[in-house]
């Protein structure tokens, strides 16, 4: 085991326990940590996992946003600590202002839960360090507020600092995301939120007929870069 | 006051058990557990028929879920409710609080919730009530299991006219648990009783009484009937249950459920000779509510733990990390009497066992009028445009794909979904890296209606055949009897037979049917009742969660075999109402012999990797069945329909429609082919080689030779896809 990983747990969070299985099945010293427990220097990596942060009460992750805990995220992510937020770990992430733009209801409106294939553009950073460019990664989605949209200033401003991007391929764009946006990381790559959920497109016989389990390469990114520097 | 319709003999019964008169709180509580919803006294008598026993059954009917040992040392908890009447009222929250109460049972032997089902029986999509019930039933399901975390991974869905006012909302949950951690102990006496979760409000006062009677036409006046949830808070007890199981700080959990406190502590503390004080000033309360009001209120996610006094300390810790509010209302004793204190006053006193079992009534069955329409011999149908008639079929609401359903829930959540929905004939979950649990709901209203005891027998088949489909070997059963009014004789005779044909065949199938419920009055305000619905839900055991199979088409060449012979059975079928406007004749007959041997047959074939793909053959019959594989996978096929096992078959609709029973279709490999005709031959089953998997993308039906039929995958998939959506979506 190597790299000590905090899943970050909120009253809400239900994907926690398989975020945690990937982490360890890749080889992370990873462990679930209640937020008011949490320290961030205690860790070398910190995985904001899906869910229902407060309920998604107001709005998803806002409140999540305001705790203590994410205080200490942001003060990591300042030390460079790698920060990766999944699905409602996104919608947090960009509450918090740690990464731009804002996520909003579904175009349908509805709930939607799916596998949808996504193309990385300009990997770098811990958590897609062996992904290369443009390189195909196939996982689910299940949100009801994934829509990505950011103003065109700011995104301007984000193409500007050449950050990686994760991005829906043409047809499965499943919530109306602009610029088909379905995750973004910060200039050097070392925080990432994305909506998709990479820990459930890590075992084979999880991955439906036709796709590949495309959250693994980014758990064998995090294991890789914690080992040996990114 | 609340309303009191206790009867003028339960009266006296009461008088004669306390020896004196009842004091209002305590009618309240009569009132609140003698209902029929909490006490079965219309079913009790017949529900001793069901063969509840077998050898992996570790805890069977009577506690809030059963329990059935899965694999050595592992227990798999799983029961079903309905949420019937709340969800005609407020089909969002009603919808929403049976997906609360029904993990909360799940709960209280400590299992952990790894799967929920829907069960849905609505109205026509078409009509503006129906399809306003059947948008917020969906999304009340999908708002708060998305929310609690467990996924929606499979379910049943009907449409019928009768539902358009009173959908039918059934929900299961499946939960699993080390066997040495599960909470199967009882109270002891000294035990402290903990209230933990939402406080209590004046929602849903006696809702179990409302769900135990007629829908008034004016529905609006029972919306304070209709509890409203929460699932951040739901979501939360199950985590307090989680921690509170692994360092095994309680002896007994109980949901607050239908008839609320009321119920949880007669059941708790009558069921095991037990007596309790309660103090119920110490409870913490939303809002002031008199002392009955308390009673009686079924406000959601609150549950009863019995804890001895020396983990309450550590109990406590776990409720304050979680910030889940909780009451210490009072304790277990060996007195036998339920004392309730109200502010330093006695207002109840009553023998637990007397509450907690009430009389069972005996209630009398006739055979309706409607029962000929199930006699109704077919003569004189005229035989259709074959093409028409496939199309419409297959466009059946009762036959298009879920998508817009199951995509609406979180089914993934948890990691463990190896089948999902859409793709196999029942939900395979993984719970460790090798074994897994399949599961799946059905229900045939329109069969049980027709025909309620061959009707119930049909849907366990169902049931049976999809376990078997994905590769499981079927253990145990829970069902849910959806009936009228068991004070009609005419209602009464449908649920009588619709139970009497679950015995049988579970009996026959070596099914325990380990719990279940009975949902009453199901009628409207005329007084008519929603068309007869069992539901059953499943589980089988998975050996390799790598084997399980799923139902689309792999491979170009590979070889189509069709399982079990087609009678002419089209009696009740999807293809004499879809394409002759018809609900009558006789239903298919159940065959259990049939449906163990070739069950048998096709699992050991998915276990000898003779099979890539398999399918039962159910409503809509053969045709439908194939090309849902075919539609499923994008390949088409070439099938020769002289060549389908069939007897006392002329028709070519008969032989593509009919519904009989133990039917499977597989996919052979090519490089199988050897190896399953060997099985097949010493199974000894009938089957038919009747074609091949192509790589064009049509299914061509051929007969001795000649194309009688060219069905286009492309167009057929998207009236399967999208069918439902637009249905519901526009219009």
């Amino acid at each position: 085991m190597t790299g000590n990983v905090a899943v970050l747990k909120f009253p809400g969070t239900n994907c926690d326990e398989e975020t945690l299985r990937a982490l360890r099945r890749h080889g992370l010293n990873a462990r679930i940590v209640w937020h008011r427990d949490f320290v961030w220097r205690e860790y070398d990596a910190i995985v904001i996992p899906g869910g229902f942060s407060y309920g998604d009460h107001l709005r998803a992750g806002v409140i999540a946003a305001r705790t203590r805990a994410v205080e200490q995220v942001v003060e990591a992510a300042l030390n460079e600590v790698p920060v990766l937020g999944i699905c409602n770990g996104f919608q947090v992430l960009v509450e918090a202002g740690l990464l731009p733009g804002a996520l909003i209801q579904n175009e349908h409106g509805r709930f939607t839960c799916k596998w949808v294939r996504t193309r990385v553009r300009n990997p770098k950073g811990p958590w897609l360090l062996l992904v290369s460019d443009k390189m195909v990664l196939d996982m689910p989605v299940a949100h009801a507020e994934g829509r990505y949209i950011i103003d065109e200033q700011e995104y301007v401003k984000l193409v500007g600092e050449n950050p990686p991007l994760i991005l829906y391929e043409d047809g499965w764009n499943p919530n109306g995301s602009m610029y088909s946006i379905a995750g973004v990381a910060s200039g050097n790559g070392a925080i990432l939120g994305l909506m998709p959920h990479p820990e459930r497109a890590v075992e084979p016989e999880l991955t439906p007929r036709g796709f590949n389990p495309g959250g693994k390469l980014i758990f064998e990114s995090i294991y890789f870069a914690l080992r040996n520097g990114w | 006051m609340v309303k009191m319709p206790l009867s003028v003999e339960e009266i006296d019964e009461i008088r004669d058990i306390l020896k004196r008169e009842p004091t209002r709180e305590e009618l309240v509580m009569f009132e609140a557990h003698w209902s029929e919803h909490c006490s079965y006294k219309s079913s009790r008598r017949l529900l001793r028929l069901l063969p509840n026993k077998g050898n992996h059954v570790v805890l069977g009917p009577g506690r809030d879920a059963p329990a059935v040992e899965v694999f050595p040392g592992i227990l798999a908890v799983f029961k079903i409710e309905s949420h019937n009447h709340p969800s005609a009222v407020d089909p969002y929250n009603g919808a929403a609080t049976g997906i609360g109460g029904i993990i909360r049972d799940i709960l209280t032997l400590g299992a952990k919730p790894i799967a929920l089902l829907d069960l849905l029986y609505m109205g026509n999509p078409f009509n503006p009530h129906a399809k306003w019930l059947i948008r917020n039933i969906v999304k009340g399901i999908s708002d708060y299991g998305n929310r609690v975390g467990v996924p929606v991974v499979a379910g049943d869905t009907w449409f019928d006219e009768s539902f358009n006012k009173q959908p039918l909302v059934n929900v299961a949950c499946l939960g699993i648990v080390e066997k040495n951690k599960a909470v199967l102990s009882k109270p002891r006496p000294g035990d402290l009783v903990v209230i933990i979760g939402n406080s209590t409000g004046r929602d849903g006062l006696l809702g179990s009484s409302f769900a135990s009677a007629p829908l008034k036409d004016n529905m609006v006046e029972d919306i304070g009937a209709v509890q409203i949830g929460d699932a951040l808070m739901e979501k939360m007890l199950i985590d307090v249950v989680n921690e509170v199981v692994e360092k095994k700080l309680v002896d007994y959990i109980k949901d607050l459920g239908g008839g609320g406190l009321t119920t949880a502590i007669s059941e708790a503390a009558g069921d095991y000779d037990l007596g309790v004080e309660i103090y119920l000033d110490r409870l913490h309360l939303r809002m002031d509510l008199e002392p009955y009001e308390i009673l009686a209120s079924e406000s959601q996610e609150r549950m009863l733990l019995a804890v001895p006094r020396e983990n309450f300390n550590e109990l406590i810790g776990i409720l304050e990390k979680y910030e889940v509010p909780y009451s210490v209302i009072g304790f277990f004793n060996d007195s036998g009497f339920i004392r309730v204190y109200y502010k330093g006053r006695i207002i109840a006193e009553v023998p637990s066992k007397a509450m907690a079992r009430p009389r069972a009534l005996v209630r009398k069955s006739k055979p309706p009028e409607d029962v000929l329409k199930g006699l109704t011999p077919l003569q004189g149908i005229p035989e259709p445009d074959l093409e028409d008639a496939i199309i419409r079929i297959f466009s059946s609401p009762n036959i298009v794909s879920r998508r817009w359903i199951y995509e609406q829930y979180d089914h993934e959540v948890g990691g463990r979904t190896v089948v999902k929905p859409g793709i196999g004939d029942a939900a395979v979950l993984k719970i460790n890296d090798d074994k897994g649990i399949a599961v799946k709901g059905d229900g045939n209203p329109r069969y049980t209606w027709l025909n309620p005891f061959n009707g119930a027998a049909n849907v366990v088949s169902e049931c049976y055949r999809n376990l078997v489909s994905v590769g499981s070997t079927p253990l145990a059963i829970v069902d849910e009897l959806n009936a009228g009014n068991p004070e009609k004789p005419e209602h009464y005779w449908f649920f009588e037979n619709m139970l009497k044909g679950l015995a049988w065949i579970s009996d026959e199938l070596g099914l325990p049917v380990v719990g279940g419920k009975v949902s009453f009055y199901n009628e409207d305000s005329s007084g008519n009742q929603v068309k007869p619905t069992l539901t059953i839900v499943g589980i089988g055991r998975v050996e390799n969660v790598r084997k399980a199979k799923t139902m689309e088409f792999k491979e170009p060449g590979s070889y189509i075999v069709v399982i079990g012979e087609t009678l002419p059975e089209i009696g009740g079928s999807e293809y004499l109402y879809r394409v002759h406007g018809l609900e009558v004749g006789e239903i298919p007959v159940p065959r259990p012999r049939l449906e163990y041997m070739h069950g048998s047959t096709v699992r050991m074939l998915i276990n000898e990797d003779a099979v890539s793909s398999v399918h039962d053959v159910s409503i809509g019959g053969l045709v439908t069945s194939m090309l849902e594989m075919a539609v499923a996978s994008g390949l088409g096929a070439e099938v020769e329909l002289s060549l389908v096992p069939s007897r006392g078959i002329d028709r070519l609709d008969y032989l593509l429609f009919s519904e009989t029973q133990a039917r499977y279709i597989v996919e052979v490999p090519l490089n199988k082919v050897e190896k399953a005709r060997r099985i097949l031959d010493e199974m000894n089953v009938v089957y038919g080689v009747v074609g091949r998997v192509s790589s064009r993308s049509q299914v061509d039906l051929l007969v001795n030779g000649k194309r009688i039929l060219e069905l286009d995958i492309g167009v057929l998939r998207e009236i399967y896809a999208d069918s439902l959506e637009k249905y519901l979506e526009r219009g």
